[in-house]
């Protein structure tokens, strides 16, 4: 028996580039598929049926039909716009930068549930609070552990002893943390202070919300957001591009208590 | 394409292919449909088009003031003393300004940004035509600033920026009204859009 060749998903809309004269190429997460890049026909009419349903940040119930190159979107319907998010400069620029974050490590033809649902929740707790950093933090160490890639906070890489309370050294390149007799050849290899160990092992036992409420001084702040950004980027194999704008509404921002 | 996709063709008709194949929506079968057709014009329509890349590439400039494209510098609209020099209309593109006039219900100025604030493209403010648009919005003359972003994610998110760095108090920023397009459909209509419309909706 020949294969369906229409399918229903739900997904969340990550991007999209116009091609031809008023379609739409939207690169999309889906909860079943992993990512999926559709064709919507027409989508950039204003009177598309389509129009609305498929701009990024939004959770829509697609119905998809299979495409010779690529599957064509042929009905929309949004399940959760975050319009709250999207009225907020800050929140637009951090749900950009997950959504690049989903892009570079979801893969098509490999559904991963686990990453599907760390953005939804990511983004809600974005939407209730778009000035708070942590839940950035928060996605980039859980989009290591769904991905395979959860740094080791406990035991030291290279010799295995149990890590003391203490400062150590961190490495995306040996898999985490290492303790200070050991010095292998690393590039990578950066300090890793007690206090941020103490926040990494927290972000890994801890939910979402629980972590969003942590408050901490600037110079910890900067220091984990440096440690995640470049472990993601390290893995990523690239530079994240939505990075910089939000670096720079970050630096334009009065400088305070870190949220 | 590279030569080698077509040989047999003769080198100059290679050439033509290739160049068009670079344009934007042009793969390598209407490439060759194109340069096909191109060699079949009269010879006084063939010319007349290369003719116009030629004088677009060597006359058109950014309008000081509005960074429009045109011939001359500042353009028609900026030049006008019949528009209104109290309200500038800031567009993402110079394809904005001709759907705007084309309406006949706007008399103001223009500001074209050429592009968004798109942080996945790695297009930032710096890369936009934004320091020329706040150093107009700083002569007292002008009232109002009306962000026509386009009304995506990215649209809005430009309009906010520019809301929040553009440095006069007594400023009126506005943008222009969400809702249904003529010949929508309510049932097709997201929920964004429609919770925009009954916020502005009017009396009949």
């Amino acid at each position: 028996m020949a294969p369906p060749r229409t399918y229903r998903c739900e997904s969340i809309i990550l991007s999209y580039t116009p091609v031809d004269e008023a379609d739409l190429l939207v690169t999309m997460y889906t909860r079943d598929r992993g990512k999926v890049k559709a064709i919507g026909k027409g989508a950039r009419r204003a009177t598309s049926k389509l129009v609305g349903h498929l701009e990024p940040l939004t959770v829509v119930n697609m119905s998809m039909a299979n495409g010779r190159s690529m599957d064509i979107i042929s009905q929309a319907e949004v399940v959760q716009s975050f319009s709250e998010l999207k009225g907020d400069l800050d929140g637009i620029s951090k749900g950009l930068y997950l959504a690049e974050l989903v892009d570079g490590f979801g893969a098509e033809d490999s559904p991963n549930q686990n990453l599907y649902q760390l953005m939804i929740d990511s983004l809600t707790v974005l939407q209730a609070d778009p000035e708070s950093d942590m839940p950035l933090r928060f996605f980039e160490f859980h989009l290591l552990q769904v991905s395979g890639l959860m740094p080791e906070l406990y035991h030291c890489v290279e010799c295995r002893i149990e890590l003391e309370p203490d400062a150590h050294r961190f490495s995306p390149n040996v898999g985490g943390t290492l303790c200070l007799e050991c010095n292998p050849e690393d590039a990578h290899l950066r300090p890793l202070s007690l206090r941020a160990l103490k926040v990494l092992r927290l972000l890994d036992r801890s939910g979402i919300r629980a972590a969003s409420k942590l408050t901490m001084d600037d110079s910890l702040a900067d220091e984990l957001k440096s440690l995640l950004s470049t472990t993601v980027s390290y893995w990523l194999g690239k530079e994240i591009r939505s990075n910089s704008f939000l670096e720079r509404l970050h630096n334009e921002s009065t400088p305070g208590v870190y949220k | 394409m590279t030569q080698e996709n077509i040989s047999g063709a003769a080198p100059s008709l290679s050439r033509l292919v290739q160049e068009l194949n670079r344009l934007p929506g042009i793969g390598p079968k209407s490439a060759q449909r194109l340069a096909y057709y191109i060699i079949r014009l009269p010879d006084d329509e063939a010319y007349a088009l290369a003719d116009a890349v030629t004088s677009v590439k060597q006359n058109i400039v950014f309008c000081e003031e509005c960074q429009n494209l045109t011939d001359a510098s500042p353009c028609q609209v900026c030049s006008d003393p019949r528009r209104d020099q109290t309200i500038i209309c800031v567009v993402e593109d110079p394809l904005d300004v001709l759907a705007m006039e084309r309406t006949r219900s706007f008399r103001g100025l223009y500001h074209v940004l050429h592009g968004v604030i798109s942080p996945i493209n790695g297009i930032g403010p710096d890369q936009l035509r934004l320091k020329e648009l706040f150093s107009r919005l700083d002569r007292p003359e002008v009232a109002e600033m009306v962000v026509a972003t386009n009304p995506t994610l990215e649209g809005e998110a430009t309009a906010m920026y520019i809301r929040r760095h553009q440095g006069r108090s007594d400023l009126r920023v506005t943008h222009l009204a969400r809702g249904l397009p003529v010949g929508g459909s309510l049932e097709y209509t997201d929920e964004t859009t429609l919770t925009r419309a009954f916020q502005g909706r009017q009396e009949i």
